[in-house]
């Protein structure tokens, strides 16, 4: 078991507060990632459940269990470090059996232990190995192990794959995903890579300046972003805003043209911030007429960078595009695509959306 | 090309000659010297281990060894315990600890004569401000003589060495705790390990290079180490202080016993250099060096 409950917490250095009441349920056996930019104290929130950071106000539960003012080893909870912080002098063997070795666990118990979970881990071969002869991604299955092999109620990963390049960031990405389906374990995972927050998650948590913006699963948070700052990190290329104000049909552009009809009935005149996503925008006959600035194929799709009055949109199709820069085109976003957000608050218009 | 070799030679000849006069060359007059009989100052004859066998027949021999090793080694051992302690307590983060750091460095600047004189001064068995005030606390009934002991001079002796060697070992020591990456501790803290674990499965293997260069460093200085007990005891009371340092330069300055004098300095290069191999050994092969297995 292990469920984590977060309730109202708050944390500050000094006069500066940096986590503005948090709260957050996470259910035993979920994979919760927690997503924002530098800054906005997902970091932070992850180490205080750890216990290496102390908080200021509120509860952590952990399986009804509060864990606020207990030592990190008495919380149940392995942590995966960005760098690995693997202990340099120590093999393989000895980083992941440190645990248990001082808990004063049976040698043969770690031995049997250690194997199994490097079994696991494809790491059989480097038990005698030093960190230093290992490579990034060897490193990072090390850590993982040393987490593992504890067999704690919680996982906690702060960052583990910014160290790595592109190509072995997809491999590890799917290696750790098949790890949590086959062990079943909690996991509270902090990126700032809304890639690895998509397609890894169950659950999505986006940060933002201390504060929860939106909770959900990473479809829920794509179609139905809570405010501009959600619907623009995620998704990529990202969402296109214009300023737009409600007609008596729908939405329209600043210079009239009609852009699409909002999810809600938004009073007439009200004016608002009008998202939608690059592959979501179609090319027409009539609509809203703008200039290619940029054709930019990359194989499968193509990316246009089209001018509209003030505006720079980007879209992307899966057709082949013959127009050159320079051309005038019209575009239309599909129907039931486009997101209204409120011009003052950024808070999404549509009918259910939680209020700011 | 030629003409770049011969010029890359020019350029390290002033170094070679440097060594070659001031190191190789008193090295090997002290070295042939300590195999040569010396009668009132004159060389009569090469190739003999006389000056050998009149030194390890002197029983001041061997109370010079023992206090030499109690020296070197007592000193060493303490000058790096105590340099740790002080260097993990610096090693904290506190305006306290920030001053500190600043003002331990203190006895390195003060010249050896002058605290070899404050020491004397302050340790003197009837007016020493150190005994008088063990008396006046009622510590001791009677004055106690720390330089006129011959129980107790030698560890004085080793105290004062403490005082003066060890705060540069302590700022090193301190410089790398500190430089011992943060996400290890915190990993080894949610290990579970206490304070003192982290320190001795953590903190210690990463300053382990550190480690082994101070305690070799500290052992060449306080091999060098010379002033300090020349001033505050001469050797004395009755050779009880003497080591080898006082012991080479009493023979050879003061008695002009230069065979003798030689040969002391023969055993002391010897365990210089066995010192440096033992380090050099240590380093040898270490988890840091890439690849090695």
């Amino acid at each position: 078991m292990g469920s984590v409950a977060l309730k109202d917490i708050r944390k500050s250095y000094g006069a500066v507060e940096v986590l503005h009441g948090i709260d957050l349920d996470i259910a035993d056996g979920e994979f919760t990632v927690l997503v924002g930019p530098s800054g906005c104290g997902k970091s932070t929130l992850l180490r205080s459940i750890a216990g290496l950071e102390t908080i200021s106000g509120g509860d952590i539960i952990l399986d009804d269990t509060k864990i606020n003012t207990l030592q990190p080893k008495e919380r149940d909870i392995a942590m995966v470090f960005q760098n690995y912080a693997l202990y340099p002098h120590m093999t393989v063997a000895k980083n992941m059996g440190f645990s248990l070795r001082l808990s004063k666990v049976d040698k043969d118990e770690i031995d049997r232990k250690v194997r199994a979970a490097a079994e696991i881990l494809d790491l059989t071969p480097l038990l005698d190995r030093y960190p230093r002869q290992l490579s990034g991604g060897q490193r990072q299955r090390v850590a993982m192990g040393r987490a593992i092999v504890r067999d704690p109620k919680v996982f906690l990963f702060d960052e583990p794959l910014s160290n790595l390049d592109a190509k072995l960031r997809v491999q590890m990405r799917s290696e750790i995903k098949e790890l949590h389906q086959r062990l079943k374990t909690t996991t509270i995972y902090v990126t700032h890579d809304q890639i690895e927050a998509m397609t890894m998650a169950d659950k999505i948590v986006v940060m933002r300046g201390g504060h929860v913006e939106q909770i959900g699963s990473p479809l829920e948070l794509y179609e139905n972003p809570a405010s501009v700052f959600v619907a623009g990190f995620i998704g990529s290329p990202s969402m296109n805003f214009v300023r737009a104000s409600a007609g008596a049909d729908g939405i329209e552009y600043a210079d009239g043209h009609w852009l699409g009809r909002p999810a809600a009935a938004i009073a007439p005149g009200r004016a608002v911030i009008a998202g939608f996503r690059p592959e979501d925008m179609r090319l027409a006959d009539t609509g809203l007429p703008a200039r290619v600035a940029l054709v930019e194929p990359t194989g499968a799709e193509t990316q246009l960078v089209l001018r509209t009055g003030q505006d720079s949109l980007v879209m992307t199709t899966r057709e082949r595009v013959t127009q050159k820069p320079g051309d005038l085109v019209h575009v239309v976003v599909s129907e039931g695509k486009l997101h209204c957000f409120d011009a003052d608050t950024e808070r999404s218009l549509a009918p259910g959306a939680a209020p700011a | 090309m030629r003409h770049d070799r011969l010029l890359a030679y020019a350029m390290i000849l002033p170094v070679v000659a440097a060594v070659l006069a001031f190191v190789v060359g008193p090295t090997y007059n002290v070295a042939t010297l300590s195999l040569t009989k010396v009668v009132m100052g004159m060389e009569r004859g090469f190739g003999t281990f006389d000056n050998f066998r009149a030194l390890t027949a002197d029983p001041v021999f061997w109370l010079v060894m023992k206090n030499t090793a109690i020296w070197i080694l007592g000193g060493t051992v303490l000058c790096v315990t105590v340099g740790l302690a002080v260097g993990t307590f610096l090693a904290l983060d506190s305006r306290l600890t920030g001053w500190l750091r600043a003002l331990i460095l203190l006895p390195w600047v003060i010249p050896d004569v002058v605290t070899a004189m404050a020491w004397k001064w302050m340790l003197h068995g009837q007016v020493g401000i150190i005994g008088q005030t063990l008396q006046d606390t009622g510590l001791t009934d009677r004055p106690i003589s720390f330089l006129g002991d011959p129980q107790l001079v030698m560890w004085t002796l080793v105290v004062v060495l403490i005082w003066r060697k060890m705060p540069l070992v302590a700022l090193i020591l301190c410089a790398a705790i500190r430089s011992v990456p943060d996400d290890q501790l915190e990993a080894a803290r949610m290990d579970g390990a206490n304070a003192w674990e982290r320190f001795r499965f953590v903190t210690i293997p990463n300053i382990a290079f550190s480690l082994t260069a101070v305690t070799v460093i500290s052992m060449i200085w306080i091999t060098a180490e010379f002033a300090l007990p020349w001033i505050m005891t001469g050797g004395g009371p009755a050779n009880a202080s003497q080591i080898m340092a006082t012991y080479i330069y009493q023979q050879s300055f003061e008695f002009f016993n230069w065979g003798v004098a030689s040969a002391m300095s023969v055993i002391n290069l010897l365990m210089l250099v066995s010192i440096v191999a033992l380090y050099l050994y240590i380093n040898r092969r270490s988890w840091a060096s890439e690849g090695s297995q």
